[in-house]
């Protein structure tokens, strides 16, 4: 490194940048059209449980009411299982979950999430976790239906898909219940 | 492991019953119902006084089978089974205390003499 002459490694800096460019572009480009594989799908799973697990923690400690902490507590619990099942499955079929674009949004917006409830307390916080729980679950959801379930090759993993929709299909009907009690 | 789990619950749902002799009569499962994403099959199970009935939670969390008033399983972790023996005859009308969503259909458990 330290032999490069500034003008040479200037160079060199300027190609490597142009390939990272090009291939990052490759990169997005291939599953916009090709949609995620099997790795994908599987570290898009798991990451997604392991948001809405760390936003339950969260509700479970500061939440406001008993209801609310009791949801998160739930979110919690079924959401680990999920992942518990989903590792073991991703261990069988030894496929190595994949870091993917959509993978990194959800982890973004579980941050963002977060950061933005350890700002608020009581009645406030109760109802921003509630309105983003409906919402995260509508979006996993709508991921599943759109992406993950058509796109999913290996027929286990397509399985445990379908068997852990309903769950957040009634996670997403409990949050509305909150949501709609909230106040009351 | 999940055996002497549900041979647990039996005999203390068995000893909730409060009559003495009734542990024995608790003969093998006669009726299995699956608890799977997130709903139960089938969704009324018809029982003689006396069989048991075997819950099965095969989702990677855990429900609860909850008749007001008659019996309670509370949780029932993945993968473990929880066993009834109705005494009295009737129709018992149960959801799951941890996803009230599941109310959504009526689950029941009837019980002929
Ligand atoms: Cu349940």
């Amino acid at each position: 490194m330290n032999s490069f002459k500034p003008m040479k490694s200037c160079a060199v800096a300027l190609a490597t940048g142009l390939l990272l460019m090009t291939s990052g572009v490759f990169a997005q480009a291939a599953p916009a059209t090709a949609g995620p594989n099997d790795a994908q799908i599987a570290h898009i799973v798991v990451t997604a449980n392991q948001v809405d697990i760390d936003a339950g923690k969260l509700a479970e400690s500061k939440g406001s009411k008993a209801d609310v902490k009791a949801f998160g507590k739930m979110m919690v619990t079924d959401h680990t299982g999920v992942n518990k099942e989903a590792t073991a499955l991703v261990e069988k079929l030894k496929v190595k979950p994949e870091d993917n674009p959509t993978s990194e949004s959800l982890k973004k917006g579980g941050e963002d999430n977060l950061k933005n409830l350890k700002a608020l307390s009581d009645g406030a916080f109760d109802k921003a976790y509630i309105d983003h729980e409906v919402a995260y679950h509508q979006q996993v959801i709508d991921a599943m239906d759109k992406t993950l379930v058509p796109n999913a090759k290996n027929t286990e993993l397509k399985a445990l898909l379908v068997k852990v929709r309903p769950a957040f299909v009634a996670h997403l009907d409990h949050a509305k219940q909150l949501q709609a009690s909230q106040g009351k | 492991m999940l055996r002497s789990a549900a041979g647990a619950c039996a005999l203390v749902i068995a000893c909730g019953g409060g009559g003495i002799g009734e542990a024995a009569a608790a003969t093998g499962t006669a009726h299995t119902v699956v608890i799977e994403a997130v709903k139960y099959e089938p969704e009324t199970v018809t029982v003689k006084r006396g069989e048991t009935v075997a819950w099965v939670n095969k989702d990677p969390f855990p429900h609860t089978v909850t008749a007001k008033g008659a019996f309670d399983s509370r949780e029932i972790a993945a993968g473990k089974t929880w066993k009834f023996t109705p005494r009295k005859a009737g129709e018992y009308a149960y959801i799951c205390t941890l996803h009230p969503t599941m109310f959504g259909r009526a689950y029941r458990m009837r019980t002929v003499t």
